[in-house]
């Protein structure tokens, strides 16, 4: 029986001091991958290599790999981490649990921001590696089609994704719900600061037609206006250029209010009560708070960014609980599939000892049997061979359905009597070596596809 | 003259996929997840619209001209050029929000049209209905429709508004499109609404010179009519002109379509019900 089994570090777990060191640089995964795959155990793995986690996935037969496996491994891979005990930060999950948890992952719903969508790319990419690597079978490959499934539902019928928490693009966002199109729209970066920078790059990304960069130093602000493709222009220009920008985000080091109440109604004036959105990221604040009174300008200052955050935070936590639903939904799906291909040498097993049985008994007629005409001796092949196959096949489905393969594996044994034999020719578990397999093996081709006698004549 | 069977079979049918695209669209805004099939409330719009333009086509055909001279009418028109004019809207600028309003409109109204005892259209001077007639009631019900669609977006607009500078960030704030949309949309209803209406009170007084010899009426009634709709055509064209100036964005326009809509509606009640037949008739 195929063992699933997952263990990891994350963010959750381990502090960043762990965390830096256990990750696995980009060029190094393959090697680790290669390394991993060459286990004895083995059949397939995965390995998952992200600044918030590293997380092992291994498909084996019929044991599940131990905790030390993974920390031994893991210890191996990185020698600067011998003297560093991983046991306590390791958590350990097999079969349904470990798909569900890699579920859960690629969704976005284990990430520190939940509904951060990087991490459904960085899946598939650490995917792509052990691919190239071979270390991928028809599990993992159903794993891995499954979970990319289920993230995409989750993005699509939940509105985890939809509500930002940053405060760079919550700024952004809010300004979707001022103008219509960005394409027409320019933006004023008052200062230089970082998270200036942020929103301008979001800004830039959201397709506004003009990014005007004004700081004090010019020699600070004309390569940064480079760098963003925005224009630089000095802060004795700040009138001309409030009355054509529909966006000002300020964040100077300055001590007083840069924008004051006359300098935008005159502003507001000359821009014809156009709607203006100001966004104050600055500490101590450089917009007059009082700007807000006046008709057809929205402030937003660091502290109301926030709490846009927050309340989205709080949005997508509800959100979670939709989206857990959803990848409970595919995990049981996966298990359908699982319990359905584990049945597969089983029913192989027992299809060869009847088969066996009924030719046996046929052979112990024979002299009866050749008495009879042609015809008639065909008739009464084809009637035991339907016999057995209607006899057979409610067993056959129920094995399929069957959700603990290993009792069900135990009980055919008993019940029907099967010689060990039979079972090693059959292989006791589904081979799924990616290494060991050549060409197409039975195990590749859909369950549909395979020739079981009792869907020939049921 | 009583409704005829298959056109109740058919308002009633009309309000009842309007029912449903009512709830579709408050269960998107209460579920805040993005709909799982999203085509399903305009799907069930169109269906009522279907079933809508049959019975206001069997009502013509009926009548034997296209005038609309009972509330009834009135009211069925209204709410099927609202629900066209939406479903215009939502394929071409995504405003589901607006959904909300129209199909609960238009559920209403197809109700109360079902309900209202139908009786026969009766003109003061007993002549028959001509074409200009005809063109006045439609024109000055699609300016009605507009003026509410104009109401709608305003309503929404101040709403977002609010949102925005009290920092309030619910569901239905997600769901309300950008104040410009919004904006724009009031103008372009606006305009369309002056435009109707500017039209139908033109063709009511061509009718008026042609039927009693002068474009203003003599009678009580008809002056009262006269009046609201000076009142109402007034209200417009300050809108419109005032939407010129630069101060008059957004807010203030709002604001102003809003009185616009609830003169126009009141004026077309205190019509039904005290022109005592000599407009058009409860």
């Amino acid at each position: 029986m195929i063992k699933i089994t997952l263990a990891g570090v994350n963010h959750k777990t381990a502090p960043v001091e762990i965390r830096e060191r256990i990750a696995y640089p980009k060029e190094s995964l393959s090697s680790a991958v290669q390394a991993l795959a060459r286990q004895d155990s083995v059949l397939e793995c995965l390995l998952l290599s992200t600044c918030n986690r590293v997380e092992i996935l291994t498909i084996t037969s019929n044991i599940h790999p131990s905790p030390d496996f993974f920390t031994d491994f893991l210890s191996k891979t990185h020698p600067a981490l011998t003297s560093v005990p991983l046991r306590p930060h390791l958590y350990y999950k097999t079969d349904s649990e470990a798909v569900e948890h890699l579920f859960q992952v690629t969704a976005s719903l284990d990430s520190m921001v939940v509904g951060e969508p990087q991490i459904t790319g960085q899946v598939k990419e650490s995917f792509e590696i052990c691919r190239k690597e071979n270390s991928v079978g028809p599990y993992l490959n159903q794993i891995f089609q499954r979970a990319v499934s289920s993230a995409k539902r989750v993005r699509s019928e939940t509105a985890i994704s939809h509500l930002p928490v940053s405060i760079s693009y919550a700024a952004c966002q809010l300004a979707r719900k001022i103008f219509q199109d960005m394409s027409n729209k320019s933006v004023l970066l008052l200062g230089g600061g970082e998270m200036a920078q942020l929103t301008a790059r979001h800004m830039k990304k959201m397709g506004v037609r003009s990014l005007t960069l004004m700081t004090r130093d010019p020699a600070k602000g004309e390569p940064l206006a480079a760098e963003y493709e925005a224009t630089y222009a000095p802060m004795s220009r700040l009138d001309d250029i409030l009355s054509e920008a529909d966006m000002v985000v300020c964040s100077t080091g300055a001590e007083t209010y840069l924008l004051t109440v006359p300098i935008m109604e005159s502003a507001m004036e000359r821009r014809g009560y156009r709607p203006l959105f100001l966004i104050d990221i600055a500490v101590p604040r450089n917009i007059d708070p009082e700007i807000s009174r006046l008709s057809n300008t929205f402030l937003y200052n660091i502290d109301d960014l926030r709490s846009v955050v927050l309340s989205n935070q709080k949005e997508r936590e509800m959100e979670t609980f939709a989206a857990k639903e959803i990848v409970r939904q595919e995990v049981a799906q996966f298990e359908k599939w699982r319990a359905e291909r584990s049945a597969v040498p089983l029913i192989q097993a027992l299809r060869q000892h009847t088969e066996e049985i009924r030719l046996a008994e046929l052979d112990r007629f024979s002299r009866t049997l050749d008495t009879l005409p042609d015809e008639a001796r065909k008739q009464v092949l084809l009637l035991t061979q339907s016999l057995m196959n209607k006899m057979l096949h409610p067993t056959y489905q129920t094995l399929r359905n069957s959700s603990n393969i290993d009792e069900a594996w135990e009980w055919i044994t008993r019940c029907y009597g099967l010689p060990p034999e039979i079972l090693s020719r059959n292989g006791s578990h589904e081979d799924t070596s990616p290494k060991e397999r050549e060409g197409k093996s039975v195990l590749d081709s859909p369950l549909s596809d395979l020739p079981l006698p009792g869907e020939q004549t049921c | 003259m009583t409704i005829s069977p298959l056109e109740l079979l058919l308002l009633e049918m009309a309000s009842g996929f309007y029912l449903g695209a009512f709830i579709l669209y408050l269960s998107e805004i209460l579920l805040s997840r993005p709909p799982r099939i999203p085509w399903a409330p305009v799907t069930a719009g169109v269906g009522g619209v279907l079933f809508q333009s049959l019975a206001i086509f069997i009502r013509f055909g009926f009548q034997g001209h296209v005038a609309l001279l009972s509330l009834r009418e009135v009211l069925s028109f209204f709410s099927w050029s609202l629900v066209l004019t939406f479903l215009y809207l939502e394929h071409q600028k995504k405003v589901r929000i607006l959904g909300l309003f129209i199909f609960g409109i238009a559920f209403f109204s197809t109700l109360m049209v079902i309900g209202i005892s139908f009786r026969a259209p009766v003109l003061s001077s007993g002549a028959p209905i001509g074409l200009l007639l005809s063109i006045h009631t439609l024109l000055i019900d699609l300016g009605l429709a507009s003026a509410a669609l104009a109401f709608m977006v305003s309503v929404l607009y101040l709403v977002l508004d609010h949102f925005l500078r009290r920092k309030i960030f619910n569901r239905f704030f997600a769901r309300i499109p950008s104040l410009e949309t919004l904006d724009q949309l009031n103008n372009n209803f606006s305009g369309i609404g002056f435009v109707f209406l500017t039209a139908g009170l033109f063709f009511a007084m061509i009718w008026s010179l042609e039927k009693f010899g002068r474009t203003l009426p003599l009678a009580s009634q008809g002056r009262l009519a006269f009046i609201g709709a000076i009142l109402v055509w007034l209200l417009y064209a300050m809108t419109v002109l005032v939407r010129r100036n630069r101060r008059f964005r957004g807010k203030q326009a709002a604001y102003l379509s809003i009185s616009g809509f609830l003169v126009f509606a009141a004026t077309m009640l205190v019509l039904a019900f005290f022109s005592k037949g000599s407009h058009f008739i409860l």
